[in-house]
């Protein structure tokens, strides 16, 4: 069955469906959904993305880790005593004092390691992978919001905007429209530089489009014509009612994430519906001369930190003056993370799984998963194992905040879906110290002998529920799933037994609908 | 067919507006020569896709030379164009004005007088290739320059060297239509390129992979599906590794060099050099690479231009630099496979593959005439060249214009040497959009904005005012006169396809509002008689404006 079929029936069914041996739609969504204060109409997702892939071992740093870190990343690590403490095992890069005002406000929901099986590591395929949300060996070339956008809009370009529908569904701050808004038809972004560029453009005199490839080229263009002066209108209309109110902002040029999101603030504020904005910065690919080499606390990914974190707590501060927080949640990410070895020109080259932020009044203000393990020997391949797959971080957000169901989610999104509470309530919490750190070491997972030779036994409890087990290898690819599938209550075992494989680090990754939980296996 | 295509095809249809179940009406699948009428339409479409912006006099030259005597005219050998000068500025030591700064090093550091004098030689550079477009001659050279650029991608803002800049981009110019496999080689050890892609930083000690992976993914053999972990059907991540480790030891001197004695280009330092056999997986063979020192990258080109998949790679991307984006399960088999084996039998020569493409049946099928969204250097120069827009004055201000018009381009998302990414621009790879990728909001108007003021006021800009010469425009049409006549003249020159009646009609509307048409030809008709009467010549020249501005702003020329 197709994905897009599938859906269809999805939704139009009351009764259970299973997926993966998951009954899923036992849960409705009510029963997750937090108190939120804004409408579901009202609210607004802002996706960050960070191009070149973000060195996470250097931005969220695990104390717990750092002398291992040290022997093999030394010439770009930061003093521990510079960094900026957030618990008592982690710690932000010090240029990040913008983003360690927003955890400490309450503002700020990190997810560790987020990433997916069989990570690929190329830029490029990498971005199409996060943006389309498939597997990485399925070239899907729809994006994921574009996807969610799609039933909700199945006439969409076509007489939009309308009365219902008066402004535009996705704006990308910049020149080129946002993948993640590409639908089975069209991509439901709109692209705009800035709201003063925005002047109404000739449409030209109509003729019938022929039925080929100019035909389809043409139809496009006038299309595209039409709905920038159809949207122009509203959105420069809702730039001068809005404002920005925040003195946090850096001068205008002066940092280019805050300029865009400065511009996403106004036109929240002026009351557009715009449903999702992304904006983008570059330069995350950090080859060489990412620390400057007497100080490492300086550098080309200093100043790439600093310019997010000052650009995030302006953003949420503007929203807190402007009134509309509770509307609004934002997301950071990049295509993968880099190496845990670090390479002899200062840098770091393409690595795997990556710690991921959400921002706002409504997030869950803590921090979800374990630190990264880093092992005794490290590879010169091995990279960050994933704790949690990005798509449960999408589904998660689409859930909660954007009311979809957990089933659709499944059927468009992914099948292994796993709930996690990122959304919380929009009530101001007052310290971070009663904080809950979401761990995943709640599910009694070991395995022995560690380190192995031949083989290696995984025990896990299960709590009646439908499990997931895979093991990885150090370069994020996926070796073999040992288990998917329905396990009674209690205590069980699985062997793992592959005489083939190399020597190396390996990681045990174990995923219910709720939980997950990652262990390092050394095979001597 | 491949997965992605299969894919592409079922959901990657963009208008909503069409249904398009039959819509590609191709029907002829073949390389074999055209052989079907040649009208200017075909000419000017041939001409469209090889240069930027076919003037009235070219297409009427293509229309008459057929199709293998332009063909034969575009791939003439041309003297490659003299190198950039200083063009203004007088403090730099080693160059006076008017004289070249290629191959000239710095003097020692005073102040940041350095930086400054970089600064200068990257604005001349820039200029002059702007420049290079729009006064380029009737060849295929520039378009291919620029296909190879966004092929072997660097960014000036990375590489910060001029005379590395200039070294490079000469040596895409050189090859337009050359050899691939030995322009492969030449880039693996091109200086911007060891800059752009860490090159110079790899060594047996601390291997950099960053060449090595790009090499392989996008420069030559591409990534294929995900057939296991770390393997990419076409190469693995161990290759990555072990290639990394065969281009180890080559070098660059430092780019703000005040050393007259500095080596001006790639330095293989054998103490740097890995020397240890390099082993490659089951998608080469499982081959061992043995030590060769500075000819080891040769040998491993050699090794990875032996897998077929490279020459269908580099097919494709031609495919879509001339053609069209989407590539159907019968475009691969009638047209890429071929390609990939005429590629293969004249060891990797271009020339007599793209020769062959351009003459193909299949280029002069009706639905691929005019489907392609030009590129905004295409979009810009092209209406330069096209309707002549003159940029003259002395040195100084002849640079600075090309320079201010180097400096819009950043607005419309093409900036000669300055790509987004090392995959080169989104709309030679981006699936499903494209050629799409280049009209957004933030592009269109832009783009509109700037054919307004070419058609109307112009822009002073040193010393000059940049406009359109309407009236130049017009002289070239025999029988202008009438007003029909003149209309669809332009329109050949300027679209892709024909327009409609209606359209036609709004379009007189622009130039003879609510008037017969014979009143055209009497008003043009004696401003031609008395060209030298500044009111018939005012009068003639504002009713073109009026037109040329109507017809610029019309979706169909933004396409090729």
């Amino acid at each position: 069955m197709k994905r897009r079929n599938f859906l269809k029936s999805a939704t139009a069914l009351s009764a259970p469906v299973f997926l993966n041996g998951l009954q899923v739609a036992a849960m409705s969504n009510s029963s997750l959904l937090p108190i939120i204060n804004s409408a579901p109409n009202d609210r607004v997702l802002v996706i960050i993305q960070l191009n070149g892939g973000n060195d996470g071992l250097n931005m969220l740093v695990p104390i717990d880790q750092y002398d291992k870190l040290m022997g093999v990343r030394e010439n770009i690590m930061i003093p521990e005593n510079q960094l900026l403490s957030l618990t008592d095992t982690l710690s932000l890069h010090p240029a990040m004092t913008g983003v360690k005002n927003l955890y400490e406000n309450g503002n700020l929901s990190i997810l560790q390691s987020v990433g997916y099986p069989n990570q690929n590591r190329s830029h490029f395929r990498s971005t199409d992978i996060w943006t389309s949300a498939s597997d990485a060996d399925e070239f899907i070339t729809t994006g994921w919001l574009g996807r969610h956008f799609d039933p909700q809009h199945p006439t969409f370009p076509t007489d939009y905007p309308n009365e219902d529908h008066p402004d535009p569904i996705a704006i990308t701050i910049g020149s080129l429209i946002s993948e993640t808004c590409q639908g089975v038809g069209t991509n439901f972004s709109l692209a705009i530089r800035d709201v003063e560029s925005l002047a109404p453009l000739s449409e030209g005199a109509e003729s019938d489009l022929p039925d080929n490839y100019y035909g389809q080229q043409l139809g496009f263009l006038r299309n595209a014509i039409a709905q920038t002066n159809a949207y122009g209108d509203t959105i420069i209309k809702a730039s001068e009612k809005g404002n920005n109110l925040s003195s946090l902002y850096p001068e205008a040029g002066a940092n280019g994430l805050a300029d865009q999101l400065k511009i996403v603030a106004n036109l929240i504020s002026g009351g557009l519906k715009t449903k999702v904005y992304i904006v983008s910065m570059a330069g995350f690919d950090t080859h060489a001369e990412q620390v400057l080499d007497n100080d490492p606390t300086q550098g080309i990914h200093a100043s790439l930190l600093a310019e997010l974190s000052t650009a995030m707590n302006a953003f949420q501060d503007d929203l807190k003056q402007l009134g509309v927080a509770e509307k609004v949640v934002g997301m950071t990410f990049s295509e993968f993370g880099r190496r845990i070895q670090s390479n002899g020109s200062s840098g770091t080259d393409h690595g795997s799984a990556a710690p991921l932020m959400v921002f706002g009044n409504c997030v869950n203000p803590t921090i979800f998963g374990d630190n990264p393990v880093i092992p005794d020997e490290v590879g010169v391949q091995d990279g960050v194992q994933f704790q949690y797959d990005f798509r449960s971080v999408y589904g998660s957000l689409l859930v909660d905040w954007f009311e979809a169901s957990e089933a659709d989610v499944r059927s468009y999104l992914f099948a292994d879906f796993q709930y996690l509470p990122i959304i919380q309530g929009c009530e101001q919490t007052t310290s971070t110290n009663d904080l809950p750190i979401i761990k995943g070491g709640d599910l009694q997972i070991t395995n022995f002998p560690n380190p192995f030779i031949q083989q290696t036994t995984i025990q896990f409890d299960s709590n009646d529920e439908w499990i997931k087990l895979s093991v990885f290898d150090a370069k994020g690819g996926l070796i073999k799933v040992l288990a998917n599938q329905r396990f009674a209550k209690g205590s069980h075992q699985i062997t793992f037994q592959d005489s083939r494989l190399p020597t190396g680090n390996y990681y045990y990754h174990l995923q219910t609908d709720r939980r997950q939980q990652t262990g390092l296996m050394i095979k001597l | 067919m491949n997965r992605r295509t299969t894919l592409s095809a079922l959901m990657g249809r963009k208008i909503t507006t069409t249904k398009s179940a039959a819509s590609t009406k191709l029907t002829s699948f073949s390389l074999a020569p055209y052989t079907g009428e040649w009208t200017s339409e075909r000419a000017a479409h041939l001409l469209r896709r090889t240069m930027f912006g076919p003037k009235t006099e070219e297409i009427a030259l293509a229309t008459e030379l057929g199709l293998s005597g332009t063909i034969d005219l575009l791939f003439e050998e041309k003297p490659m164009p003299e190198p950039p000068l200083n063009y203004s500025f007088t403090m730099d030591p080693l160059v006076p004005v008017g004289e070249t700064w290629v191959g000239k090093i710095y003097t020692a550091d005073e102040g940041n007088l350095r930086t400054v004098i970089r600064a200068n030689r990257e604005r001349s550079l820039v200029a002059w290739q702007m420049r290079l477009l729009i006064e380029s001659e009737m060849s295929i050279r520039e378009k291919m320059t620029l296909f190879w650029h966004n092929h072997f991608v660097v960014q000036k803002s990375t590489v910060r060297d001029p005379n590395y800049l200039y070294d490079y981009i000469t040596l895409l110019r050189s090859n337009a239509t050359g050899n691939f496999k030995q322009l492969v080689k030449d880039i693996t050890v091109d200086p911007a390129m060891l800059f752009y892609l860490n090159g110079r930083q790899n060594n047996r000690r601390n291997p950099n992979e960053n060449y090595a992976r790009e090499l392989l993914e996008l420069f030559t053999i591409g990534k294929g599906d995900l057939a296991g972990p770390g393997d990419y059907t076409t190469f693995t991540e161990d290759d990555v590794i072990e290639i990394a480790r065969v281009l180890t030891g080559w070098r660059v001197f430092d780019y703000l060099t005040v050393n007259p004695d500095a080596p001006r280009g790639p330095v293989f330092v054998s103490n740097l050099h890995d020397l240890e056999q390099k082993q490659l997986s089951h998608r080469f063979d499982n081959v061992v690479i043995e030590n060769a020192d500075e000819e080891e990258y040769n040998v491993l080109i050699d090794l990875i231009f032996q897998k077929p998949e490279v020459a269908k790679f580099i097919s494709r991307k031609l495919y879509r630099w001339f053609i069209y984006s989407e590539i159907t399960e019968e475009v691969e088999q009638t047209i890429i496979d071929p390609m990939a084996q005429l590629l293969i039998e004249n060891d990797f020569e271009t020339e007599p593959v793209i020769k062959t493409l351009l003459s193909s049946q299949h280029f002069f099928e009706a639905t691929l005439i005019g489907p392609m969204i030009k590129n905004p250097l295409d979009f810009v120069a092209g209406m330069f060249r096209q309707f002549d827009i003159k940029i003259e004055g002395n040195l100084n201000q002849n640079y600075r214009s090309f320079l201010r018009l180097d400096q819009t381009m950043e607005v419309h998302q093409m900036t000669y040497l300055e790509p987004p990414n090392v995959a080169g621009w989104k709309a030679y790879y981006q699936a499903p959009a494209f050629y799409q990728s280049w009209i957004s909001s933030a592009t269109l108007v832009p783009r509109m904005q700037l054919t307004d003021l070419m058609a109307t006021t112009g822009y002073r800009f040193s010393g000059q005012n940049i406009i359109i010469d309407v009236l130049a425009f017009a002289a070239k049409v025999e029988n202008g006169t009438d007003p029909n006549v003149l209309i669809d003249e332009f329109t050949k020159i300027l679209f892709p396809q024909p327009i409609s009646q209606a359209q036609k009609k709004a379009l007189k509307e622009n130039l003879i509002p609510g008037l017969p048409d014979f009143e055209w030809t009497v008003e043009y008709g004696d401003y031609l008689a008395d060209p030298e009467n500044n009111d018939l010549r005012t009068g003639a020249e504002n009713r073109l404006r009026a037109l040329v501005k109507a017809m610029l702003v019309m979706p169909e020329y933004y396409l090729s």
